[in-house]
C-alpha cells in the first residue's frame, strides 16, 4: 500500500499474457516477452538475430480488441495489451499451418548433421501431430543438384519459404548473395540469374545452413559423416583461425571429427563464422597428417625423427641465429591448423623466453 | 527517335525519386525485355545487390527476361474475359507469341490485348486500338460526385477542365488553413474508395500532425483487383480531378512530393497523365512556387502492389513484399516518413467535396450513409460499365434499372464483390443495399466496387476456380497460410483434393479459415470468400463438381 507523502513509484509498464502481468522494455515485441516466459510460442521464419519477417505465421497469438490474431514476432509491446498464447483456435490454426507445410515438404525428417536449426519443422511438426497426409497437392522448390560446391548442399525440395537464408545473407553477412525470385507459390531461393553459389557473391561462410528450418540447406561435409555409427557429441571449443576468437560447438562421433557448429551464445561472433571456421575442418584427421616429428637432414629430405632429437634441432637452429645476428631477428608465426595449446607455447617462448613481440598468426579471416 | 544508351538512362532516371521502375521501363522499353547485361548495368549504377535485383525483377508479371519480351501480346484471361471467350482468342495468336494476362481493369470492353504500349481489342477481325469509353448518365438523374462533369467536351484537358468548374476547389483551399480543409474531408464522410474504407480526413490528420518529413501523397492507381475499371476511367477521362485532389491533399498535410503508381497495364493511361501534368506545371499548379510536385511511376505486372505498403517496397525499388503494420504508412510510409496513400476516386472526390462543400457530399448518399461510390459494373448485364451510385443504393436498382438486368432469358445466378475479394452473393444474398454494413450482413464486402455479374447459365465452380487461380497467381508468397492456401484452394476447385464433398468441406474450410485468421495482408484474408461463398450459395454445383471430376 502506498503511504501518505510517499510518492507513487513510476508505473512499470507491464502486458498480461495468459493472465499474468508481465513488465517490458520499450521496443520488445510480445514474441520476445512469451520467449522470456517460457511460453514456446512455435516459430518457423524467427531467427532471433534477424529482424523479425511476420512470414509462417506460426507465432500468431490472440490479443484482446483486435479483429485477428496478430504475429507475435512483429507486433510490439504496448502497455496494457492482453496476450493469449494457446487458445484451442490459436493452436488448431497452427496445426493447420503446418500441415499446409508438411503438404509441400517432401521429407520432414532430416539429419541433425544437416544443420544447426535443421531440426525446427521436424520437432513442431511432432509437437502438433501435423504429419496427417492433409491437403496434398503440387511441390514448390526445386533442389540444385547441379551446385557442386563442396560445402552447401541446396536441396530445395525442403524448402519452405520462410527466407531466413536469404536474411541471414542480407542482414549479418552484408553478401545479398541470394534473395527470393518469383512469387507466391513458385518463389524460389535464387542467386543472381539462377546459377550456382560459386559464380555468386557466396562466401560459402554457411550462415545460412545454419539458420535453415528444414535441412534444405544443409552441410555437405558434416553429411559425408551421417552414416558413422555413435551419438552425435558437442564440444566447445574456439576456432583457431584467427584472432577474432569465434566459438565453435565441435561435432564428434566416438574419436571422429564430424561437423562444426557456430555458437550462437558466442561472445565475439554470436552465431557467424567465415568459411574457414565452418567448413575447413577436414585438416584435423587428414590422412596426410604428420604424426611423428620430422627434421632436414644432410641429403635435404625430411626425416622422421623422436621429439627429443627434433627439439634439439630445433634450440640448436635457433641459438646459432641468436648468436650470429642478434635476438631480433627472431620472429615466430603460428599456424592457424595448430592447437590452441601450441600457439600458446609458442608466445610464450617467445615473450618470457626471448622478451620478444616479434609473434604472429598465419590467418587473416 | 535514336533508342537511349545506358548512360543516358541512369543520366535521366538516377537522381530522380523513386528511380527503380523507370528505370526497368526505360531498359525494357529499350530492349524488350531485362537481360543479364541490363541487370548489371543497373545494379552498379543503383549500387543494388544484384541477387536482390534479378530477384525483385522476376516478381513483376511483365517484366520479360529475354524475347520476344515486351512485344508479344498479352492476352487478359480475367474472370469475365474467360466468359467472353479470351482462352480461344490467347489460343488463336499463341503463334504471335501471345501469353495470359490477369484481369486488365478492361472488363466493361471486348477481350483486350495489351501490345507495347497498346490496348487493342478485337473488331471485325481487324485488331484496333481502344479507349475508354464516356460513362453511361444514370436513368434517375441522380446528382453525382466524380462523374458529375467527366462527359463535358475536353474534360481531359487543362483548358477543358478549368472551363468545367476544375481548380476551384484548388483554389479554396489554398486560401483556406491547412486544418481547415481536413476538417471540411473529415465532416463530408469521406472514406477509402480503394476497399478499406477507412476515413479520409483521420488519415490525412495523421500525416499533418506528424513532425517529420518531407511528407508524401501517393495515388493508388494500381487498380488490380479484377472487375474493377473505375481508376483507369477516372484518370483517362478526368486526369487533372486526380492531380488537384492532390495537390489539396498535399496543401492540407504539408506534403512536398507525391506519386501516382500506376498498373503496368494502363499505357494509355500514363501517356494521358503525363500530358495533364506537364499542363500542371505549365500553368503554375506543381512544381516551383507549390512546394508540391508529382511523378508518374508505372508498376511492372502485380495485383499485390496495389497493397499500400507493399506499394510503397515498390516505388522505394525494394521486394514488394507486404510490409509489417503497424507502423503505418501515416507514420511509416515511403522512405519511412509520413505517407497519405489514397486511391484514385477518393483523391477525385476531393475536389468537388472542397468547392460545394461537406453537407453537400454527405448528402449525396443515402441516408446515414455518406457519399457516391462509382461501381464497375461487368459481365452479363445488358449494361456494363462504371456507375456512381449514391451509398445505400439497392443493389437490384442498379443491376436491373440502371444497367439493364441479365440478358433476355437469363436469370441472374449471383454477383461477384469487391471485384472477387469479396466471394459471390446469390439469392437473398442479392437483397442488400450498395454499402458496407448491408453487404458486411452477408458475410462480403463491398471494397472497390467491382461487381461482375453471373447469369443461371454459368458453371460457379468453373469461376471460382479462375479465381482462385488468380489468388494463387498473385499471391507474393511473403506468408505461409496464403502462398500455400492459395495453391491448395486452386487444386480443390480444378481436379485436386479430396472426393467426397464432407472431406472437400472439412480441408477447404480448415484452410480458408486458418487464412482469414492468418495472413500477413488482405490478399490471403479475402481470397478464401471465394470457396466460402461458393460452399455457402452452391453446395450442389461443388458435390457435382466432385462427381464429374472422380467418376
Ligand atoms: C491485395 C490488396 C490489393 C489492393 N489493391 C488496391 C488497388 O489496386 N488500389 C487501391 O486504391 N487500393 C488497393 N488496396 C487497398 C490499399 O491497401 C489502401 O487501403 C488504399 O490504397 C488506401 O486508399 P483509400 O483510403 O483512399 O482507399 C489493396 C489492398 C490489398 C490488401
Ligand atoms: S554461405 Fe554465407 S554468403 Fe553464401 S549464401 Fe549462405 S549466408 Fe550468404
Ligand atoms: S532454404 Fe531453408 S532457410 Fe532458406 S527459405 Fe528455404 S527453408 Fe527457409
Ligand atoms: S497474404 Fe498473401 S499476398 Fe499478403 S503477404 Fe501473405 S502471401 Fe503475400
Ligand atoms: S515467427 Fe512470427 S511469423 Fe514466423
Amino acid at each position: 500500500m502506498i503511504q501518505q507523502g510517499q510518492e507513487e513509484p513510476a508505473a512499470i509498464p507491464t502486458v498480461n499474457i495468459d493472465g499474468a502481468n508481465v513488465p517490458f522494455t520499450e521496443g520488445e515485441t510480445l514474441y520476445e516477452i512469451c520467449s522470456r516466459q517460457k511460453k514456446d510460442v512455435p516459430t518457423l521464419c524467427y531467427d532471433p538475430r534477424l529482424d523479425p519477417f511476420g512470414g509462417c505465421r506460426l507465432c500468431v497469438v490472440e490479443l484482446e480488441g483486435a479483429r485477428n490474431p496478430v504475429a507475435s514476432c512483429t507486433t510490439r509491446a504496448t502497455a496494457g495489451m492482453k496476450v493469449r498464447t494457446k487458445t484451442e483456435a490459436i493452436e488448431n490454426h497452427r496445426r493447420t499451418l503446418l500441415e499446409l507445410v508438411v503438404s509441400e515438404n517432401r521429407q520432414v525428417e532430416v539429419d541433425e548433421l544437416a544443420g544447426y536449426a535443421s531440426q525446427e519443422l521436424k520437432i513442431l511438426v511432432e509437437r502438433y501431430d501435423a504429419n496427417r497426409g492433409r491437403f496434398q497437392g503440387k511441390q514448390s522448390g526445386q533442389s540444385r543438384d547441379d551446385d557442386d560446391n563442396p560445402f552447401i548442399l541446396r536441396d530445395y525440395d525442403q524448402c519452405i519459404s520462410c527466407y531466413r537464408c536469404v536474411r541471414v545473407c542480407a542482414e549479418q553477412e552484408g553478401d545479398h548473395a541470394i534473395s527470393v525470385m518469383n512469387r507466391g507459390f513458385d518463389t524460389r531461393i535464387t542467386t543472381e540469374f539462377n546459377g550456382l553459389l560459386r559464380d555468386s557473391d557466396c562466401t560459402f561462410c554457411g550462415q545460412c545452413v545454419q539458420t535453415c528450418p528444414t535441412g534444405a540447406l544443409a552441410d555437405k561435409k558434416a553429411l559425408k559423416h551421417v552414416d558413422v555409427p555413435g551419438k552425435i557429441e558437442k564440444t566447445r571449443s574456439v576456432c583457431p583461425y584467427c584472432g577474432v576468437g569465434c566459438s565453435v560447438d565441435l561435432l564428434s562421433k566416438g574419436d571422429k571429427l564430424v561437423g562444426v557448429l557456430p555458437a550462437m551464445d558466442g561472445p565475439a561472433n554470436e552465431g557467424a563464422l567465415c568459411v574457414k571456421g565452418q567448413f575447413a575442418f577436414g585438416f584435423v584427421q587428414h590422412d596426410d597428417r604428420l604424426k611423428t616429428p620430422m627434421v632436414r637432414d644432410e641429403d635435404g629430405k625430411l626425416h622422421a625423427t623422436s621429439w627429443d632429437n627434433a627439439l634439439d634441432r630445433a634450440a640448436e637452429g635457433l641459438r646459432a641465429v641468436v648468436e650470429r645476428h642478434g635476438r631480433e631477428a627472431l620472429y615466430a608465426i603460428a599456424s592457424g591448423r595448430a592447437p590452441h595449446e601450441a600457439a600458446y607455447t609458442m608466445q610464450k617462448m617467445m615473450r618470457a623466453g626471448w622478451g620478444l613481440n616479434h609473434i604472429d598468426n598465419c590467418s587473416r579471416a | 527517335m535514336p533508342s537511349p544508351t545506358d548512360a543516358e538512362i541512369f543520366t535521366r532516371w538516377a537522381n530522380t525519386e523513386a528511380p527503380l521502375l523507370p528505370i526497368l521501363h526505360a531498359f525494357h522499353d529499350r530492349d524488350g525485355f531485362l537481360g543479364e547485361k541490363a541487370i548489371h548495368a543497373i545494379s552498379e549504377a543503383l549500387r543494388t545487390p544484384i541477387a536482390d535485383l534479378y530477384g525483385t525483377v522476376t516478381f513483376y508479371h511483365h517484366f520479360a527476361q529475354q524475347a520476344p519480351g515486351q512485344s508479344a501480346p498479352r492476352v487478359c484471361t480475367g474472370p469475365i474475359c474467360k466468359l467472353k471467350g479470351a482462352d480461344a482468342l490467347l489460343d488463336a495468336m499463341r503463334g504471335e507469341g501471345a501469353t495470359p494476362m490477369a484481369c486488365s481493369g478492361r472488363c466493361d470492353d471486348p477481350v483486350p490485348v495489351l501490345k507495347g504500349h497498346q490496348t487493342l481489342v478485337a473488331c471485325d477481325g481487324q485488331m484496333t486500338p481502344w479507349y475508354s469509353p464516356i460513362p453511361i448518365p444514370n436513368p434517375g438523374g441522380l446528382e453525382e460526385c466524380v462523374f458529375a462533369s467527366i462527359r463535358e467536351p475536353d474534360r481531359g484537358t487543362h483548358d477543358g477542365y478549368r472551363r468545367t468548374g476544375g481548380y476551384l476547389g484548388l483554389e479554396k483551399a489554398l486560401a483556406t488553413d491547412p486544418a481547415a480543409v481536413r476538417q471540411t474531408i473529415s465532416d463530408s464522410g469521406l472514406a477509402g474508395r480503394g476497399g478499406a474504407g477507412f476515413p479520409t480526413g483521420r488519415k490525412w490528420d495523421a500525416v499533418a500532425e506528424d513532425p517529420r518529413g518531407p511528407k508524401t501523397i501517393v495515388c493508388n492507381a494500381d487498380e488490380g483487383e479484377p472487375g474493377c475499371f473505375k481508376d483507369r476511367t477516372l484518370m483517362d477521362l478526368d486526369p487533372h480531378a486526380v492531380i488537384e485532389g492532390m495537390a489539396i491533399a498535399a496543401h492540407a498535410t504539408g506534403a512536398t512530393r507525391g506519386f501516382i503508381y500506376l498498373r503496368y497495364e494502363y499505357p494509355e493511361t500514363a501517356q494521358i497523365l503525363e500530358r495533364a501534368l506537364k499542363e500542371a506545371r505549365a500553368t503554375g499548379l506543381l512544381g516551383g512556387q507549390t512546394g508540391f510536385d508529382l511523378w508518374v511511376r508505372r508498376g511492372g505486372g502485380a495485383y499485390i502492389c496495389g497493397e499500400e505498403t507493399s506499394l510503397l517496397n515498390s516505388l522505394e525499388g525494394k521486394h514488394p513484399f507486404p510490409r509489417n503494420r503497424p507502423p503505418f504508412p501515416v507514420t511509416h510510409g515511403y522512405e519511412n516518413l509520413p505517407t497519405v496513400v489514397n486511391n484514385v476516386e477518393t483523391l477525385a472526390s476531393v475536389p468537388p467535396i472542397l468547392s460545394n462543400g461537406a453537407d453537400w457530399y454527405r448528402q449525396l448518399g443515402t441516408g446515414e450513409h455518406a457519399g457516391t461510390k462509382v461501381i464497375s459494373l461487368s459481365g452479363d448485364v445488358l449494361r456494363p460499365g462504371n456507375y456512381e451510385v449514391p451509398l445505400g443504393l439497392p443493389l437490384s436498382k442498379l443491376l436491373h434499372e440502371w444497367a439493364g438486368g441479365v440478358p433476355e432469358g437469363r436469370a441472374i445466378q449471383a454477383v461477384t464483390m469487391a471485384g472477387l475479394s469479396g466471394g459471390f452473393l446469390a439469392r437473398e444474398g442479392l437483397d442488400v443495399t450498395l454499402d458496407e454494413p448491408s453487404i458486411r450482413a452477408q458475410g462480403s464486402f463491398l471494397g472497390a466496387g467491382g461487381i461482375m455479374v453471373l447469369d443461371d447459365s454459368r458453371d460457379m465452380v468453373a469461376v471460382a476456380h479462375s479465381a482462385m487461380e488468380f489468388f494463387a497467381h498473385e499471391s507474393c508468397g511473403k506468408c505461409f497460410p496464403c502462398r500455400i492456401g492459395t495453391a491448395r484452394l486452386t487444386e480443390r476447385l480444378g481436379s485436386g483434393g479430396p472426393a467426397s464433398f464432407e472431406s472437400w468441406r472439412e480441408e477447404v474450410d480448415d484452410i480458408g479459415s486458418t487464412m482469414k485468421a492468418t495472413s500477413a495482408c488482405g490478399l490471403g484474408m479475402a481470397a478464401p470468400l471465394i470457396t466460402e461463398s461458393l460452399a455457402r450459395w452452391f453446395p450442389d454445383q461443388v458435390e457435382t463438381h466432385l462427381n464429374s471430376t472422380t467418376s
